[in-house]
């Protein structure tokens, strides 16, 4: 195991002990599987720097041996896809996946594995800094320090002044809360790069997470193209959030740009006050018939190409007006109900509802009061326009959860 | 295509066809969107140590230091520019480039001056609050625990949009020092032959005053928080023509105060040969000779300039140590994720308003030696910026031209010629004479 701090500026010698020149950087390729090998030395003499194969390095500890002396002097060219380990990885800035974190790598660990030397690890410990820092000849003496596997990390693609393919599979495979945590802490033209290179809905999950104004920011940043897509998998309430906190223009050319159905949707949503019922509440629920059985319910569930999620309840409704409530049946008993039994036998119809303006603190007492998942929301002309779930009054509830999303300072 | 079934907000003026050259109306809003980072931190460096250092300049030297502002205002010019163009086109801030570009040691050595150099500033700072409240009466055991407590809640608290708004209009309150200097009643001839008449004398009470003025007007810090709010910002290549006019617009206007600063106090402390150590002999020696009104204006930009930069200050080293250094930050984050981020600046705070309780007499030492370390820091993060904007793996086409780039290492050679002085003078006060 070799730390890549006590290797560079170390000499360099050919067969025979022939000294070339000092160690400058280790050249490495970042497509080959999850640890990437060392495809060269640049080897520094006087003010020339030129390249060696790695099928020449034969030993790597203390001094680098080379198994021949002929080298090519030609001035170090560095070609596409090469990363230099010292310039471009060693102090920069790195993500570790597993910790859902961003660190900088204060030294890299390199082993050999059969013929090659493999990039495996990082360390990111204060330990490796002073060892860094301090004299040479104590770096010995400070040992460990926290290793974080190269498998676990995701390399910014923005690092190195060469364009690289950077697979981002890790990264999309992280619960958003865990993915916006890493966007927040990133500058913003980084976070930008992993936002370009994920899907809209992967992005959409993720910025509904984000503190508000990197989302305003990466919002406005991107392609308006893009940012409508983005907008349209969010959650409308979100959705509407983000575009308040935008310049009117640009949120007006936004909703222009969205699908006519998702913009009027947000439209409604940005009607009611923040910090109302109707900011909050979700507009997609399932409504059956009154007269329906519980089998023809389950079915009509399962033909939806869009099934809201949660999914708590579905919505009796009068059978020629859709907007009317009539009664509430839980998931729960639509399951173990046999499939032949009316809805109307199932159905609570007695319960507490909330208006699209009351403050959004009420629907959550209420949740709380009357052990609910689910509140229906009714307006004016007593026609249901969404349900607050628990989750979304949650937030409203637990203030340090909002307070997270607040904002980013300066810095 | 799904129609729309309901009414739809459409672009107006017809926006929505290709994209037009943008009108002026919008070409203004995008430059108020821009603007900030330059004004905001032209007008932090004129904090409580800077009006202590104009202050003493004119009522000491008269108007005979105002030729050196001109220059001043041209060297912050040119490296704010620099800052502002790094941020621009890196996307990263300068505790960040330092770390990747000129390795561990450099990084170490920097931040370790940087972040003595700011303790020391916010001490001034926490000074300057005292000072200016105690011109109206107020107790510094009452004034300094409470802005302290208070810029902690804003800046943990608040928003950064808000606290920006509060920053500019802050920044307006600046103009009570043009009132000041009108109301002194200066001989304008005077003082504005004074300002293209360039005098040198050698004696080490002068350099003093001389490179705490730079180090004062030009701060290291000032360098790392600039940087970082463009970043923070987001702004671009293509926002840069703005970016730089804000840069501008900025020192200009802090060179403005400082040089009405100096004449309020030349004005009437030189002409009457009063003697002062800090801003708050300098307004109450305004007082009986330019009327209490003066005296007061001048308190409350005091106030006002020591409370702006005790909230930025301390921030904007914790931001640079964990940059540097790689462990989180962020106000957004709480006390688990980021310890160190919220260490430094919570330390930072209660240190600097602190160590102004404390029963020590000289602390205008202690205000005037932070500037002074400030000068002395100067050079090496000068010499760091022109590396990095002279990299161009890093920076393009952006790199400095030759001209820009003789000018700045010239100035740069001046500074360090300057600084040396300055340590040689301290060490051996007979050394010149």
């Amino acid at each position: 195991m070799h730390l890549l701090s006590q290797l560079l500026g170390r000499p360099v010698r050919g067969e025979t002990n022939v000294p070339l020149g000092t160690l400058d950087d280790l050249v490495i390729r970042m497509e080959e599987g999850p640890y990437p090998s060392v495809t060269g030395l640049v080897v520094r003499a006087g003010r020339r720097r030129f390249f060696v194969p790695a099928n020449q390095l034969r030993e790597l500890s203390g001094v680098a041996l080379l198994s021949s002396a002929r080298v090519d002097l030609k001035q170090f060219q560095r070609r596409e896809d090469e990363v230099l380990l010292g310039r471009d990885v060693l102090d920069h800035q790195i993500i570790d996946i597993a910790g859902h974190r961003v660190v900088r790598v204060n030294d890299i660990q390199i082993t050999q594995v059969d013929a090659n030397f493999r990039v495996v690890g990082v360390d990111t410990s204060l330990k490796a800094i002073v060892r860094r820092a301090g004299p040479r000849a104590l770096a010995d003496r400070i040992v460990g320090g926290q290793i974080i596997d190269w498998a676990d990390l995701h390399y910014l693609a923005g690092t190195a002044p060469v364009r690289l393919k950077v697979s981002y599979d890790r990264l999309a495979e992280l619960h958003p809360v865990d993915l916006a945590r890493i966007v927040d802490a990133l500058s913003l033209r980084e976070s930008a790069t992993i936002v370009a290179a994920l899907d809209d809905e992967t992005v959409a999950e993720t910025l509904e997470e984000v503190s508000d104004s990197r989302l305003a920011d990466l919002i406005e940043g991107m392609d308006q193209e893009r940012a409508a897509d983005i907008l349209e998998e969010m959650d409308p309430g979100v959705a509407a959030d983000v575009l308040e906190d935008l310049d009117d223009t640009v949120a007006e050319q936004l909703l222009a740009k969205m699908e006519p159905e998702e913009a009027a949707e947000i439209q409604t949503v940005l009607a009611y006050d923040e910090d109302s019922v109707g900011r909050i509440m979700i507009t997609e629920i399932v409504r059956v018939a009154e007269g329906s059985t519980v089998g023809a319910a389950l079915a009509l569930l399962r033909s939806l190409d869009d099934v809201p999620n949660p999914l708590l309840a579905v919505y009796v409704v009068e059978q020629d007006q859709p907007e009317t409530l009539r009664g509430i049946v839980r998931l729960r008993s639509l399951i173990l109900a046999d499939p032949a039994t009316p809805l109307q036998e199932l159905m609570d119809e007695d319960m507490p509802t909330i208006h699209p303006d009351a403050p959004a603190e009420q629907a959550a007492r209420l949740l709380a009061e009357y052990n609910l998942l689910a509140l229906p929301v009714i307006d004016d002309e007593e026609h249901l326009v969404g349900v607050v779930t628990v989750d979304d009054a949650l937030a409203v509830l637990m203030p340090e959860i909002w307070q997270r999303r607040s904002s980013r300072m300066f810095h | 295509m799904k129609t729309p079934d309901r009414t739809l907000a459409l672009p107006r003026d017809g926006q929505a066809t290709g994209r037009p050259k943008p009108s002026l109306r919008a070409r203004l809003l995008l430059m108020m969107a821009v603007v900030g980072p330059g004004i905001i931190t032209a007008n932090v460096d004129n904090d409580a140590g800077g009006i202590t250092t104009y202050s003493v300049a004119g009522a000491h030297y008269g108007y005979s230091l105002l030729w050196m502002l001109g220059l001043v205002a041209l060297a912050l010019i040119i490296i704010q520019e620099m800052s502002a163009r790094l941020g621009v086109v890196t996307g990263k801030g300068l505790a960040d480039l330092i770390r990747e570009r000129m390795g561990i040691r450099a990084t170490l050595a920097i931040v370790g001056v940087l972040l003595i150099a700011n303790l020391a500033n916010t001490v001034s700072e926490f000074a300057g609050v005292a000072a200016s409240m105690e011109i109206f009466g107020i107790s510094k055991f009452i004034s300094v625990p409470i802005v302290a407590v208070g810029v902690w809640l804003l800046i943990v608290k608040g928003s950064y949009k808000f606290v920006e708004r509060i920053f500019l209009v802050a920044s307006a309150l600046y103009l009570t020092y043009v009132v000041s200097g009108i109301m002194a009643n200066p001989p304008w001839a005077e003082v504005l032959q004074a300002s293209v008449t360039p005098t040198f004398h050698f004696d080490s009470n002068y350099i003093i005053i001389v490179v705490t003025i730079i180090g004062t007007t030009i701060a290291p810090w000032m360098q790392f928080y600039q940087q970082a709010s463009i970043v923070d910002k987001g702004l671009r290549v293509e926002d840069y023509a703005y970016e730089r006019l804000d840069v501008i617009i900025g020192s200009v206007f802090a060179v403005v105060i400082a040089a009405f600063i100096t004449i309020a106090c030349a004005a009437t402390l030189f002409k009457h040969g009063l003697q002062i150590e800090t801003a708050k002999d300098a307004a109450l020696g305004l007082g009986p000779l330019a009327g209490s009104n003066a005296a007061a204006l001048f308190a409350l930009g005091l106030l006002n300039a020591s409370v702006f930069s005790a909230a930025i200050l301390p921030l904007s080293t914790a931001y640079v140590v964990c940059e540097a250094l790689g462990w989180e930050a962020g106000v957004n984050r709480n006390l688990k994720e980021a310890p160190v981020f919220f260490g430094v600046y919570t330390a930072l705070i209660v240190l600097g308003a602190g160590i102004i309780l404390l029963p020590i007499k000289s602390l205008i030492q202690a205000m005037l030696a932070s500037q002074t370390l400030n000068g002395v820091l100067l050079p090496v993060i000068l010499i760091a910026m022109l590396v990095l904007i002279n990299d161009r793996e890093l920076m393009g086409d952006y790199v400095n031209g030759r001209i820009f780039n003789i000018i700045s290492w010239a100035m740069v050679v001046v500074l360090i010629g300057l600084t040396a002085l300055l340590v040689i003078t301290s060490v051996f006060p007979n050394f010149l004479t």
